[in-house]
């Protein structure tokens, strides 16, 4: 355990040592173990057994292709690749999505997905595959239907071999199996989608096998917002582990109105939306007979306090994906550390969450912070 | 002569509390109450942050109370006035052995862990505070 070799080094490792310039660091002992858990990263592949396609070369290649694909939409007109784009993080720069119709959420970005509880922003689903389905048979995305999208597989001759290749057999006469498996190529390839090693990560590692130039080598602004992160902002509360992002759900004061006389309930209507779907994990669509990955889906309850929490996004190549928040209100980072500074706790409901206070950020410790953000992107992002 | 009575069944009381779920290894971790001493340990362990574990327990009855009807297994952060996202199921085992599947604690901190012995009077809860993360 490389533990016990950093505890103690810290203040080593960010002073320089010899031969090095002294950096103004505000970390100490006690954040080394908080550090550590924001790693290693990659992390290892994991393939999702409830779905037999995971891992597979010849289902991530047919489904990197149907990515692209229009003709998995009902008019011929949108592909995944139209909001998801991947030089945007695979979102679309939108405040909210426009597919077929106008949507009221902010589309998610596609990284770092494998492993994952709930996806969307309401964790409507408990698998990639069916968060995969929803959008083509949305109404407001790609508008098509199982009878379709099992139609155009079945009829147009490339994809029908894409589907054998992935599968080892045709496409056969039930609608539903064939959407559900067109999914789950599509979860296939967007569990490929991993962002890179970042200059956080080289600090960490460095941490860990107690390496002081590599170290030292992190700036002085990221070690300080770093600090804040983990102390006074105690982001990492629901911003921890390697992603960046405890997979759970949260109200942190964001709106939820979207229109006259409507509200988007957010986890409360995704817990809803989960219990009624046909393709979550206890249903009959999932490959694992054991269902050893629907713990979360037999235990999860609904409480009043659900309504209005959306799903705590992973901050790694955030730089690429704004704006922000799930409704797409705030354009910048810096916007976010300013509703985070200048929290309304009126809006907050007096018997939630105890943890979030107005952090009265100064212009400092807003650099500070946009430093450390920045250092979780490859390469380091412009600052906004 | 009435302190060495005392004594004495204080010395009984510890040996009965240690004695409980010692099935569960050296790390087990204890609850006791005038009535029932608990012993749980987490799977995996230590707890972890983020991530679904089990709990088993034995519940040891004193002086001939009876084993609870049902137990049900919660935990909430005090500070954060909020409790888990999950409601864990428990699974008798028979002889007071259970096992709790299902929790999670989605944040690092200070976590009350309760269990609730329930049978024809009030509900009595065994509570334990503990920091993960």
């Amino acid at each position: 355990m490389r533990l016990r070799a950093a505890l103690g080094l810290l203040a080593a490792l960010l002073s320089g040592g010899a031969g090095t310039q002294p950096l103004d660091s505000a970390l100490d002992d006690e954040h080394i173990p908080r550090i550590l858990a924001f790693g290693p990263w990659p992390p290892p592949p994991v393939r999702d057994p409830s779905n037999r396609a995971s891992g597979e070369p010849a289902a991530i290649a047919f489904g990197a292709a149907l990515f692209g694909d229009a003709r998995l939409s009902r008019d011929g007109s949108v592909s995944c690749a139209s909001c998801h784009q991947p030089a945007r993080g695979f979102s679309d720069g939108l405040p909210r999505a426009m597919g077929l119709q106008p949507g009221i959420r902010n589309t998610l970005g596609l990284h770092n997905l494998g492993g994952q509880r709930w996806f969307g922003w309401d964790g409507a689903n408990d698998n990639l595959w069916a968060q995969s389905l929803r959008p083509l048979l949305d109404e407001r995305e790609m508008g098509s239907s199982l009878a379709q999208v099992a139609h155009t597989v079945r009829s147009q001759p490339d994809l029908r071999e894409g589907y054998r290749r992935a599968f080892g057999q045709p496409p056969d006469a039930d609608d539903e199996r064939v959407a559900v498996d067109i999914a789950k190529v599509l979860a296939a390839w967007q569990e490929t989608l991993v962002t890179p090693r970042t200059p956080f990560d080289d600090f960490r590692d460095a941490v860990a096998r107690g390496d002081r130039l590599a170290a030292a080598a992190y700036p002085a602004a990221a070690q300080r917002g770093l600090a804040l992160f983990l102390g006074r902002g105690r982001c990492y509360v629901c911003h921890g582990g390697p992603t960046f992002s405890n997979g759970e759900f949260a109200d942190i004061g964001m709106p939820f109105f979207i229109g006259r006389g409507q509200v988007d309930p957010g986890r409360h209507g995704g817990i809803q939306a989960l219990q009624r779907s046909r393709w979550n994990l206890l249903g009959l669509f999932n490959d694992d007979p054991a269902r050893s990955t629907a713990t979360s889906t037999r235990h999860v309850v609904m409480e009043h306090r659900h309504f209005g929490e959306f799903k705590v996004p992973g901050l790694r190549n955030l730089a690429r994906t704004a704006p922000y928040m799930h409704d797409g209100s705030l354009k910048t980072l810096r916007e976010v550390l300013r509703h985070y500074s200048e929290l309304d706790e009126n809006r907050l409901h007096t018997d939630g969450e105890a943890i979030l206070v107005p952090l009265r950020l100064s212009e400092q410790e807003t650099e500070d912070l946009l430093a450390f953000l920045d250092s979780l992107n490859d390469p380091p992002a412009p600052r906004q | 002569m009435k302190r060495r009575l005392a004594l004495v069944a204080g010395l009984r009381m510890a040996a009965e509390a240690l004695a409980c779920g010692e099935t569960l290894g050296q790390d087990a971790r204890r609850i006791e109450q005038p009535a029932y001493v608990l012993a749980w340990v987490s799977a995996p362990a230590p707890v972890p942050v983020g991530r679904h574990f089990a709990i088993d327990f034995v519940l040891c009855p004193r002086d001939g109370a009876p084993l609870p009807a049902e137990v049900r297994v919660d935990a909430t952060m005090p500070e954060h006035k909020h409790g888990m996202n999950y409601r864990p199921s428990v699974s008798a085992r028979g002889a007071g052995v259970y096992r709790a599947e299902g929790l999670l604690f989605h944040m690092p901190g200070r976590w009350e862990l309760v269990f609730e012995l329930r049978g024809s009077g009030a509900p009595l809860r065994l509570a334990q505070s503990l920091q993960v993360g």
